[in-house]
């Protein structure tokens, strides 16, 4: 028998269906993580400490309120389906963004467009299929020779971002560079302020690239009310 | 090391299955997405391509970093931590929180130094999806709106992001790197790194993308076009490898 052709659907309709399972995914997710501590306590037969729990509250506070600013802001970069994939699965700026970026460039689709959209997608779930293979083909390496594997590759892994955005700079500099200016002019004066002052630690990457993007949100408001962009 | 039961083993395979299951979802969802509204079999062959071949370095620190934390925690909990929206700094923190926390309402074993430190950090990563779950929608609607009555509007605030993200990540390299030339400094991890290596890994990174750049512009060798950043990062880390073998920095 012939299959009916189903209508095409249109992409507020397309997106409708991706939020559906996106958010049965998010739940499956999150119920699983949840359940992490659970069957730990349940097997080791203990309980948390309450009182540190207690104590740890503004540490637990801190980092709501940062993932919550994470899944704002990076929402516009992450398409639909992406945004779903990345916030349950993470290393967003080091990983899934930059690679996203990277098949969005070679594809050279219009940006905000549904086909670059689905590039995101498709590139975002790769990297997760990816990177979820390497961590447990290395789990049985890492058993028996930990300290080996930890003793040769540790000394540089400082370096992948900066062996990352050496790479995207380029690329990213020649599309976004009036954008980019002012921004990358801030952040560089607030980590020099920063390092100056004795709190350079803090200013690590995730945190400078939330105050990069409010202040790049601020230039760039001002450059595309005055017609600059 | 801790000890890891077969259960917590059992639920990372579900959650690794899981993710595994999403992101095969979306992938088919995608492409015959893109099928639909006529999109070129090559760009999705050429997406699937760069993104598998980029994704394989920048996942090995992650490995790393399970070896790190089992130490503390066993290999089951690191895996899943790490498997999800965890990274490996923000698991040092969180752990650390733990300890600060337990070491000053006094005497604790390791049992519940591991089910604190879990509980901590997994309370601590739910905002993200929870906010996906019950606003994303509501919240993307509003972007979908913009992007069809203003579409410049919506890419500047796109381009602002991704300026945004590249500024950020680049002062704190530079400065943090310009910053630790000739005092290396040891995170909470143990690994330690130097300045040195760091603004050379970048500059390496930018050398040799400007080299494929090079390639593809003016020797018209559009092979080199997909391979591009994974060479990058390879060849900038074949650098930083060399230097922190010799040691040329660490005395």
């Amino acid at each position: 028998m012939r299959k009916t052709e189903q209508p095409v659907l249109t992409r507020s309709q397309y997106n409708q269906k991706t939020h559906s399972i996106g958010r049965i995914f998010t739940w499956i997710a999150l119920g699983l993580i949840m359940l992490v501590p659970v069957i730990y306590c349940l097997e080791a037969k203990v309980l948390p400490d309450g009182t540190a729990v207690v104590k740890s509250l503004p540490f637990l506070l801190g980092y709501l309120v940062v993932g919550l600013i994470e899944s704002i802001s990076y929402a516009p970069l992450l398409g639909t389906a992406g945004q779903y994939m990345s916030f349950i699965t993470g290393n967003i700026s080091n990983l899934k963004l930059p690679c996203a970026i990277n098949s969005r460039s070679l594809s050279k689709a219009a940006p905000g467009s549904e086909e670059q959209e689905l590039i995101t997608t498709i590139s975002i779930a790769v990297s997760t299929i990816v990177t979820t293979v390497i961590i447990v083909i290395g789990l049985i390496p890492l058993y028996f020779f930990r300290a080996q594997i930890v003793s040769v590759l540790s000394p540089i892994s400082p370096y992948v971002i900066p062996a990352i955005f050496g790479g995207l700079t380029l690329v990213l500099v020649a599309q976004y560079f009036k954008i980019a200016f002012i921004p990358f002019v801030v952040c560089i004066l607030i980590c020099v302020v920063g390092n100056l002052l004795g709190f350079g630690s803090s200013l690590g990457q995730s945190t400078m690239v939330l105050v990069g993007m409010a202040v790049s949100g601020i230039s760039t408001t001002i450059l595309y009310k005055k017609n600059k962009i | 090391m801790t000890e890891s039961y077969l259960s917590i083993f059992i639920l990372g395979g579900a959650i690794a299955l899981a993710i595994i299951c999403m992101s095969v979802f979306f992938i088919v969802k995608a492409t015959r997405r893109a099928k639909q509204i006529g999109m070129d079999k090559k760009i999705i062959r050429e997406t699937v391509r760069s993104s598998a071949v980029f994704s394989i370095v920048p996942s090995i620190p992650i490995v790393i970093g399970i070896g790190i934390l089992m130490q503390s925690l066993g290999l089951a909990i690191p895996w899943i931590r790490l498997t999800v929206i965890g990274a490996l700094q923000y698991e040092l923190i969180a752990m650390n929180q733990a300890q600060t926390a337990l070491e000053s309402a006094g005497g604790y074993s390791q049992e519940v130094f591991v089910a604190t430190a879990v509980t901590i950090m997994t309370l601590s990563i739910v905002s993200g999806p929870v906010f996906n779950a019950v606003f994303y929608k509501k919240y993307q609607g509003k972007l979908a709106d913009l992007q069809e009555k203003n579409g410049r509007l919506m890419n500047t605030i796109t381009g602002a992001l991704l300026g945004g993200l590249l500024s950020g990540m680049l002062s704190s390299i530079l400065v943090g790197g310009i910053f630790s030339i000739g005092s290396p400094v040891t995170d909470g991890s143990g690994i330690t790194s130097y300045g040195e290596i760091t603004i050379i890994t970048l500059a390496a990174g930018m050398f040799i993308m400007g080299l494929c750049g090079l390639l593809l512009k003016v020797f018209k060798q559009k092979w080199i076009e997909s391979y591009a950043l994974p060479l990058t990062i390879l060849g900038a880390l074949g650098v930083a490898y060399a230097l922190t073998a010799s040691g040329v920095f660490a005395g």
